[in-house]
């Protein structure tokens, strides 16, 4: 009975009160929807789990080699051999390679992203196949007839969805393979896949140092953490390191997650200070609606003090107080999730543009039930904090002296006093936030500005791998990459053609160096670099300037001694003198002999515009001395690059029928997406700092005015007594900069460690200007908020405001 | 006696919304230094009103408000809070101290509006004030922990901390018993003795008697203004 007239009352009163309610709603709504968008988009992805009976113990083994985490095919198969007799940790222990792969048919041909699995990969993945079978290990075996698993897609456009595909042959990779089966489109482990093969590489017969690279995934025994399994890894890795000191100095493994290894390590780090933002903008609502209700109960100071000299018992005056700010917070909850859950959608629909690669599987990023009772567990631990600390704070007063207190115009003291930590805390939380979030916007800008060294715009890339087979000679190969380059450069609207192995932005072959005359000692610690293999006219197309000796011309050929131009990171990294041409060096575990320096041009970037890659030194290989099968092409275009698609497309189709270009895009669209997933992040930290810049500036703004407003009997008490409004204004702003500079002094530091922590995750870089321009902007706010109210208090005459009621 | 006040045809209009209030109209009056003047009428008359135009705590109407020779409407803004800090002292009816300075605070707040005053001096002049006042023992205690009477004699202290050479008092006495009321009005009596030119509004008779001038409104007008010997006797006996 009490209750529902006391929901019933706290409602009338909202009703009564339609700004202030449509205020604390707007307040807590942004908050909240924040909030749960966060934390469901987190949880949705980031923290989603695999939907596999062993989902939580399927674990990615990847290579670290140079202190440089790798995933994808990291491992080198005598690595993953010799690993895999010896670990103890897991149920399963297996590779599975991924690799290009050319399906011809009579009259086109296709590229696909292809798997080379063996039967423990289906099995830990659950998977069923739509027609026909798995690969097995027979399928495997030497003189077991070649077979192909296909995905729906391939199903649909090559066999158009035909029911009796089952036995039918498909050219694959230039051979004639049955097809067994086909698997359903929504199977993607761990990464889209399109047709599967089986997994039939050995290290039988290959020098170690010619070993591919695979791909190693385990399932971790029931009870093994993974602090044990990397332990294990580590040891072994370590005595790999002892017998084989050229080939893996200075490599070592680890495992992780799927996921983690898929989003890279730096998603920890984003996470949490996402979550921490989300937290803090949620803590600045609380604070701000708390606040409202609060200055609202102690102008009901003098109602709640008779009431309690009545008699009223005091858990009753703080239920109908709180049912208030429960009533508020249920009615943003619901807005809230309302809006998060179509913004979660949104962003779901969304999301094949916002990253850089297709979402992974087991992400859907909707309001799960999870996040839904999270949100029921934020609303309510919101509701309790707005609303019981004010109605604590409220009625605990002496009631005695409330009634008594003859002296005017004045807050009681314990409500100065908490209007003062309530500024000091928004400073506090609006200032480590705005140093986070702008830090967050200011490096990700920075990047989508960065200077690659090379120019970015007005080209058009695609992907092109050869088939092995057809082009096992080196001089074939190069024929080819000739007959591209000369009938592309006869279409209008190109204006060069080049090859290059990596694209500025794109993360290149890091590998051991050593120096010609440097002796590393017995147990070597080599330095490494960036290769990447270029045709002969790539700098120019790409616009890298060279800085001294020369660039590759003709003089380097298939039979000439290998030469390399090098960046000024490589000078400068490897070279105590300035003068390098002529200077030789090679790489660690390749069969190829010394490369001489010819020529030094500008740093370019490979990988993300970071602080690690900025710094990484490259050094550039003829594609003449070492024609590669797979090379990215680069048409410099003087129109408009997209209308050259279809011209690129036909032409090296016209060339050679088994290599179809693929990945044709802009090498700006290229960057673009690479950064993608960066400047999603970004985005939302703009919604991060707009919010909690009007959060506390309402906030802040809300406090002072409001703290003015109660002392404008105290400006004509001021005033009558003989203050000038100088007098006035300078009291007001001594008292708001002692909040401020509380503030600012534990806020600053906070926002500063915050940043030192993305930092050292690579994700941001600290900016003097911001660490100046943040804090003087709050000051700017406080600054405001204590003058404009002030302003108008002084605008009553002294009279006026002493009669202010 | 020199003229310190003169008002000629003083007139006030408050306009709130469509409501104009003609809270004073026709006020001619001449105060000389060192008179001591009770302001008397029924509620809403225009007492406090007339005490504020003459605190310099807002501006008339119309009219004219000469003080000390200076036509009060050329006044500029900053010279009215330095005329009122250093030659106006006001007592209020509800005391108006500030509840989160203490009682020396209080009584040193006008003083600290002085360029020309050391800390040292400030805090003689407190001390000086408070003892006249005879709340000496109390200087660090706040508003709230004291009675009624001991808050308006901190702001009586607070009012002559600065030797102010006219005093406003709005009903300074309202609000207290009547051992408290004489103890106010004695130490009004002694600024007086002092030299000091006191303006008191008062509904009390016996308070009244001790002007030696009162000045009855009505209705925004003057209605009377006669000597205390003039008052009639049934009304001093009241
Ligand atoms: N700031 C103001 N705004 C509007 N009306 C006012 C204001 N101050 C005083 N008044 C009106 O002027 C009249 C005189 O008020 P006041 O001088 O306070 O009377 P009292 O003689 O009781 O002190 C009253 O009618 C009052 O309502
Ligand atoms: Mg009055």
């Amino acid at each position: 009975m009490n209750m529902l007239s006391d929901i019933n009352f706290a409602f009338r009163t909202l009703v009564k009160n339609p700004k202030f309610t449509a205020l604390t709603v707007f307040v807590m709504t942004t908050g909240l929807t924040l909030c749960i968008y966060m934390y469901s988009f987190i949880q949705a992805t980031l923290m989603a789990p695999l939907p596999f009976d062993a989902g939580d113990k399927i674990r990615k083994v990847d290579s670290i080699y140079n202190g440089m985490e790798y995933n994808g095919p990291s491992v080198r198969i005598h690595d993953f051999e010799d690993l895999k007799k010896r670990v103890q940790s897991y149920d399963v222990f297996d590779a599975y390679k991924e690799g290009t792969v050319n399906i011809s048919t009579s009259d086109r041909a296709v590229r696909y992203t292809g798997h080379y699995v063996k039967a423990s990969f289906f099995e830990i993945s659950e998977a069923k196949p739509l027609l026909g079978r798995l690969l097995t290990d027979q399928d495997r075996e030497p003189g077991a007839e070649p077979v192909v698993l296909i995905g729906e897609a391939i199903w649909k456009s090559l066999f158009a969805a035909d029911q009796n595909v089952l036995g039918k042959k498909l050219r694959v990779n230039s051979i004639q393979k049955t097809v067994v089966g086909v698997m359903p489109a929504s199977y993607r482990f761990p990464d889209s896949g399109q047709i599967w093969l089986p997994f039939t590489t050995s290290r039988k017969g290959i020098a170690r140092a010619d070993g591919e690279y695979v791909a190693v995934y385990g399932v971790l025994k029931t009870g093994v953490t993974d602090e044990q399994a990397n332990s294990e890894l580590k040891t072994i890795m370590a005595e790999l390191e002892q017998t084989y000191p050229k080939l893996n100095s200075n490599k070592s493994a680890q495992v992780r997650t799927i996921q983690a290894a898929l989003m890279g390590n730096d998603t920890p780090a984003i996470a949490f200070s996402m979550e921490l933002s989300v937290g803090f903008i949620l803590l600045l609502a609380c604070i701000n609606v708390g606040n409202l209700l609060l200055s609202r109960a102690f102008e009901k100071g003098k109602e709640i003090a008779i009431r309690t000299a009545l008699g009223a018992p005091r858990g009753r005056l703080i239920s109908q107080m709180m049912w208030e700010s429960t009533l508020i917070c249920f009615i943003s909850g619901i807005l809230a999730i309302l809006f998060a859950g179509l913004w979660l959608e949104n962003t779901n629909k969304n999301l094949l543009s916002i990253f850089p690669f297709e979402p992974p599987f087991w992400w859907n990023v909707a309001l799960s039930e999870s996040s839904i009772i999270a949100a029921v567990v934020i609303i309510c631990v919101t509701a309790l904090v707005t609303g019981l600390l004010p109605a604590y704070k409220a009625t605990g007063g002496d009631f005695n002296s409330a009634l008594r207190d003859g002296t005017r115009g004045a807050q009681s003291k314990s409500a100065g006093r908490l209007s003062k930590i309530i500024v000091i805390s928004e400073v506090v939380l609006s200032c480590a936030l705005l140093l986070l979030s702008t830090g967050m916007v200011y490096s990700v800008d920075q990047q989508n500005k960065f200077d690659y060294g090379a120019q970015v715009e007005g080209y058009l890339t695609a992907r092109i791998g050869l088939p092995e087979i057809e082009y096992k000679s080196n001089e074939k190969r190069l024929q080819y990459y000739q007959s591209i380059r000369t009938t592309l450069q006869q279409e209008p609207g190109v204006e060069a053609v080049s090859f290059t192995r990596t694209l500025p932005g794109q993360n290149a072959r890091f590998q051991n160096i050593s120096i010609d005359g440097v002796d590393y000692g017995k147990k070597a610690q080599y330095p490494s670099s960036n290769s990447v293999t270029v045709a002969h006219n790539y700098f120019e197309t790409m616009e890298i300037n060279l800085l001294e000796g020369r660039i590759f011309d003709p003089r380097d050929k298939l039979d000439s001694p290998l030469t390399a131009v090098v960046t000024q990171n490589f000078v400068k990294k490897h070279f105590k003198e300035s003068e390098v041409i002529g200077k030789r060096f090679k790489f660690i575990g390749t069969d190829k002999g010394w490369y001489t320096i010819i020529g030094v041009v500008n740093d370019v970037l490979h990988g993300l515009p970071m602080s690690n890659n900025i710094e990484k030194p490259t050094a550039f290989v003829s594609l003449q001395q070492a024609p590669l099968r797979f090379m990215t092409l680069t048409i410099k275009a003087s129109q408009d690059p997209v209308a050259l698609r279809a011209t690129l497309a036909r032409i090296t189709l016209s060339v050679e029928r088994d290599a179809p270009a693929y990945n044709i895009k802009t090498l700006r669209a290229f960057i673009t997406e690479r950064n993608a997933g960066m400047n999603f992040v970004s985005e939302l930290f703009i919604i991060f700092s707009a919010a909690s810049m009007v959060l506390a500036f309402s906030g802040i703004y809300g406090v002072m005015s409001n703290t003015i407003i109660q002392k404008i009997q105290e400006i004509g008490i001021r005033r009558a007594l003989g203050a000038d409004n100088e007098d006035v204004f300078k009291h007001f702003i001594k008292q708001g900069l002692k909040q401020l500079a509380i503030g600012l002094v534990i806020g600053v530091p906070m926002g500063i460690a915050l940043v030192t922590m993305m930092e050292k995750a690579s994700l941001t870089q600290g900016s003097m200007m911001l660490y100046i321009a943040v804090p003087t902007f709050i000051s700017l706010v406080i600054l405001l908020a204590v003058l404009y109210p002030v302003h108008r208090a002084l605008k009553l005459e002294p009279s006026t405001a002493l009669r202010y009621e | 006696m020199s003229t310190l006040i003169k008002l000629s045809n003083l007139k006030k209009v408050f306009s709130t919304d469509e409501v104009e209030t003609h809270a004073l109209s026709d006020i001619n009056l001449e105060i000389k230094k060192g008179e001591y003047l009770s302001i008397s009428g029924p509620s809403g008359c225009g007492k406090s009103t007339l005490l504020s135009l003459l605190g310099l705590l807002d501006t008339c109407s119309g009219g004219s408000y000469i003080l000390n020779g200076h036509e009060a409407a050329d006044i500029n803004t900053k010279q009215r809070a330095a005329i009122r800090n250093k030659e106006i002292g006001f007592i209020f009816q509800s005391f108006n101290l500030i509840s989160e300075l203490t009682v020396a605070e209080n009584v040193e707040l006008p003083l600290t509006y002085r360029k020309d005053l050391t800390k040292t001096q400030r805090s003689e002049l407190v001390k000086l004030a408070l003892e006249k006042v005879d709340m000496g023992h109390r200087t660090k205690h706040y508003p709230s922990q004291l009675s009624g009477g001991q808050q308006q004699r901190v702001a009586v202290a607070r009012a002559i901390s600065g030797n102010p050479s006219i005093i406003l008092a709005d009903e300074p006495t309202g609000n207290l018993d009547s051992k408290n009321a004489e103890l106010v009005m004695a130490l009004l009596d002694k600024l007086h003795v002092e030299g000091a030119t006191i303006c008191m509004v008062t509904h009390d008779p016996r308070g009244a008697k001790r002007a030696e001038r009162i000045i009855e409104i009505f209705d925004g007008r003057i209605v009377s203004d006669s000597a205390v010997s003039q008052v009639k006797p049934e009304e001093a006996v009241a």
